[in-house]
């Protein structure tokens, strides 16, 4: 196992290099950074022509992936526009750890402006995560207990209606009902956006308050997805001989469910978490924005759409890595929790 | 482990995690004036603050909740051009004077407007004296002087810094400190836009150690965390993506702020914006779609729309290059009368504003004659017959020496100019006219010609966006000269459409030296009846800033150009 291990930690060193390469490339025919820091206006001609050498926006794009990637701070620069370079690059490049600083957040290190966000994301991404697998485990089992009777019809009706609609549907809605509609009615309502009220304070009582709209709405189109999975997981295990050997032993009907029904039918589901968790730490770009939730999904958005070239390279490395790294501990986990697989 | 045991630990997480995301702010902390923190190595973004305790003291303060739809990108003026940070500077930076809802200079750090009258203009309009009051100070209580103007002056011309824009300051010969209360500056040529200049002074005395120390100030800390500033509110904290809070500036030399608190709420999705100001959970928003204006006014909100110098118009291109047709004059003038502009305000802009009859609406310096053009189809067909456009192969669209009068036209993907686009399109064809529409991302529409921008690069017939002069109110334009036209050698030209008029160019130029407001009014009168008759310019409407305002805020007055010049008057009712 340790040998497989090591194995595929190796294979991600070229594989982080070429995603590193293709995604620098695309960035550079995404947009123009200093078309947009003129703010309302377009970028004066005297200002663009003096960002466009003193950002280093001049260079060949291999030029500028070799920054990135090794740092500029054995090279020198013109800035102040004379044709003599004079001024020492001061990068050292993401293979020394420096991942530059924001051309958006000027001088703020990409690494800095990524990690502000995470927790937040995390925070939002976990409990909703819980929340699916919480509800999709209570849904599945259920309706694979009443198979075809009227609540699992029901159930089974409802999650496809959350998970045949686009999330920021269900995300204004449920804005306009929970928080519009409740307040003209006179009820207690939720708040629309943000992590807490300015007039009380950032307490936990708060934030969870404020995260019950954003998480319900990535929770809804969610649900139908896992609840089916299991649903169908369920049906096929309780089918399997041990149930019945484990019902004619007399074994109560919980016990046969939890400990041997739902134990076994959860194997397929680690695969499909395990990727999940990977992919938490990319955020929910819609859910986010809609709900003024600051977390990565709406980092990413905001700077790519300034083409904030060194902040989306450290937002997209990292989810690289995260991805990786959370597929290999899913293989590993997968062939801990199912002793018939071997990678060795 | 079974899930039995899993469940409480999840719980405890989630619990945890909940806590975490709750600390390290947001109390209600007092106005930072530890200068120390600024000239630290660290950026410390949001000041650490204990998390309320009891709460009954926190919800008597007064917090105005503003919702801001793009956030911050830095604090410091020297870094920035985005318009949703450089309205804040009103709050908490230190404007020389400010414009009232009037657009009408007020001081503020100076004592009076330089004019002829009283010498601070000199005769020859090159030198410029500013006389500064004795009482005003940084809100850690340090005295504002004229020093701070002369470092200000360097620090945006020192090639160290990669400043986002050095103009106007570029005009500037020198500036010079000649006593505390007295700044002089020089220009070689008079420099009609001179109050465009100082709606912003940098503390010299945290940032001039940061300076020395770095030898830029591309990553002083007081750029994301100003905490020494001089407004009626001083910077408080700015957590990423989420919120910045200005408090009350307890050293404020003005009228002392009704207001405990502004609370600045970044909600980048329109709809949001709307729930919460709907809500209640927002006190003050801009930028609000014009379809959402109903909504807000049922919920009680108050619109209030205020002229900042924008207008929507079309840039047609002229370059040798491009259609043949919009070189000739009766056809522009074609285009104008077959577009029903009125309509087009009152459908989709719920009649809250006006066609643009030119790029100064709304100012004294447009020609008050001037009334947009008019629908008038059939007078757009005569005159394009007479210019010889006409449909010879009857395929719906007119026709010359081989060449369709087809018109490619782009605009961003905002969603109001992709419907006037629409609209566009059906009606020019009702007069054989062709479009071809497209729209952009904002970065790619206004890229560099260098960077393949399709306005840049002449890809386009018409271009549509919303613009307005230099820095308003002054009337000032850059992109109109001959020498701002692209080239190989010149990539970052700004005078996309390609027009080389001598008349124009030798107007302009006029202008930029006038320093008595009369002569400068009389020029632009001239200027602007020319680009009018020659359409130059289309107006498709007036693009004012649309603000919603709660009913808990009181004393609201909105300028364009500052809209919060009367900030420390406002006040909120809780």
């Amino acid at each position: 196992m340790s040998r497989y291990i090591v194995r595929r930690l190796l294979q991600t060193i070229p594989l982080l290099f070429i995603i590193s390469l293709i995604i620098f490339i695309l960035m550079q025919n995404m947009g123009d950074p200093i078309a947009t820091m003129g703010g309302r206006r377009a970028t004066r001609p005297e200002d663009r022509e003096r960002l466009t050498r003193q950002l280093g926006l001049d260079r060949p794009i291999y030029t500028q992936y070799l920054y990135w990637l090794i740092g500029n701070d054995w090279a020198k620069f013109d800035a102040d526009g004379d044709g003599v370079p004079e001024s020492p690059g001061t990068r050292q490049g993401v293979l020394r750890g420096d991942f530059g600083t924001s051309m958006i957040n000027r001088g703020k290190p990409v690494w800095e402006v990524i990690w502000e966000r995470v927790p937040n994301t995390l925070l939002l991404m976990v409990a909703a995560e819980i929340v699916i697998i919480l509800f999709s485990v209570l849904i599945g089992v259920y309706s694979a207990l009443h198979q075809y009777s009227l609540a699992d019809n029901v159930i089974t009706a409802v999650t496809f209606i959350g998970y045949s609609m686009p999330i920021f549907f269900i995300a204004l809605l449920s804005i306009y009902i929970f928080s519009i509609n409740f307040k003209r009615w006179g009820l207690p309502y939720l708040p629309a956006v943000g992590m807490f009220d300015p007039q009380v304070g950032k307490t936990p009582g708060q934030v969870a308050k404020h995260m019950i709209l954003p998480v319900f709405s990535i929770a809804f189109i969610s649900l139908a997805a896992y609840s089916r999975y299991i649903r169908s997981t369920m049906l096929e295990v309780m089918n399997e001989d041990y149930i019945r050997t484990a019902r004619a032993k007399g074994l109560k009907g919980r016990s046969v469910i939890i400990v041997h029904a739902l134990k076994n039918a959860s194997l397929p589901i680690v695969t499909v978490v395990g990727l999940d968790f990977a992919f938490l730490l990319s955020g929910a770009v819609v859910t986010e924005r809609i709900f003024a939730w600051p977390g990565m999904g709406r980092l990413f958005l905001d700077h790519v759409s300034r083409s904030d070239v060194p902040v989306v390279m450290g937002i997209l490395m990292l989810l690289a890595v995260t991805v990786i790294v959370f597929q290999i501990i899913t293989d590993v986990f997968y062939a801990w929790l199912d002793p018939r697989i071997r990678y060795d | 482990m079974n899930r039995k045991k899993y469940l409480p630990w999840m719980i405890l997480l989630l619990i945890t995690a909940l806590a975490l995301a709750a600390c390290g702010s947001t109390a209600p902390a007092e106005p930072v004036d530890d200068s120390a923190s600024d000239t630290s190595d660290a950026a410390p973004v949001a000041e650490e603050a204990e998390a309320p305790a009891e709460s009954t003291e926190y919800e008597d303060r007064k917090v105005a909740t503003f919702i801001w739809t793009q956030e911050f990108d830095t604090l410091s003026p020297l870094y920035t051009g985005m318009w949703f940070v450089t309205i804040t500077f009103d709050l908490w930076n230190a404007p020389a004077w400010a414009f009232n809802d009037d657009d009408l200079p007020e001081p503020r750090l100076v004592t009076e407007m330089p004019s002829l009258e009283n010498g601070g203009i000199s005769d020859d309009g090159r030198t410029i004296t500013l006389n500064l009051r004795d009482d005003i100070k940084w809100s850690d209580g340090t005295p504002i002087t004229a020093n701070d103007f002369a470092f200000t002056f360097e620090m945006i011309m020192d090639p160290a810094n990669i400043v986002q824009s050095t103009y106007p300051y570029d005009n500037i010969a020198s500036v010079t400190a000649v006593d505390d209360q007295t700044v002089v500056m020089t220009f070689d040529e008079p420099f009609a836009p001179w109050m465009t200049l100082w709606r912003y002074v940098l503390p010299e005395h945290v940032l001039r150690p940061v300076f020395d120390a770095e030898g830029t100030l591309d990553a002083a800390a007081w750029n994301l965390a100003p905490t020494v500033g001089a407004g009626p509110f001083v910077f408080s904290e700015w957590e990423s993506g989420s919120y910045a809070r200005f408090v009350r500036n307890e050293n404020y030399y003005g009228e002392r702020p009704a207001i405990d608190e502004i609370f600045i709420r970044f909600v980048p999705d329109d709809a949001s914006q709307t729930a919460a100001l709907v809500t209640g959970d927002g006190d003050l928003g801009t930028f609000i779609p014009y379809s959402d204006i109903p909504t807000l006014e049922d919920a009680g909100v108050k619109v209030m729309s205020v002229p900042s110098g924008y207008n929507e118009g079309w840039y047609f291109y002229f370059g040798e290059n491009g259609h043949p047709a919009l070189q000739d004059l009766n056809v522009r003038k074609a285009i104008a009368l077959a577009f029903d502009r009125a309509a087009l305000s009152e459908d989709l802009l719920l009649g809250l504003t006006q066609p643009a009859a030119t790029m100064w609406d709304n100012m004294p310096y447009n020609d008050p004659t001037l009334e947009p053009w008019p629908y008038d189809p059939e007078e757009a067909k005569r005159l394009l017959d007479e210019a010889g456009w006409v449909d010879s192969n009857d395929d719906g669209t007119r026709d010359k020496d081989g060449v369709e009068l087809i018109l490619s036209h782009g605009t961003t993907i905002r969603e109001i100019r992709q419907d006037a686009q629409a609209v566009a399109q059906q009606q020019l064809a009702e007069v054989g006219i062709g479009l071809d529409i497209q729209s952009y991302d904002a970065d790619i529409f206004f890229g560099g010609m260098s960077d393949g921008g399709p306005v840049a690069s002449g890809e386009l017939d018409i271009s549509e966006w919303s613009d307005g002069p230099s820095v308003y109110p002054d009337p000032d334009h850059y992109y109109w000269y001959c020498s701002e036209i692209p080239t190989d050698d010149y990539p970052d030209g700004g005078n996309w459409q390609r027009l080389c008029d001598e008349t124009l160019d030798s107007l302009f130029t006029l202008q930029t030296t006038q320093t008595d407001f009369a002569e400068r009014q009389a020029t632009f009168h001239e200027i602007t009846r020319y680009m009018f008759d020659n359409v130059i310019w289309l107006g498709l409407w007036q693009d004012p800033d649309l603000w919603a305002v709660s009913n808990r805020l009181q004393n609201v007055e909105i300028s364009g150009a500052s809209p919060f010049y009367n900030v420390a008057e406002w006040d909120i009712q809780n």
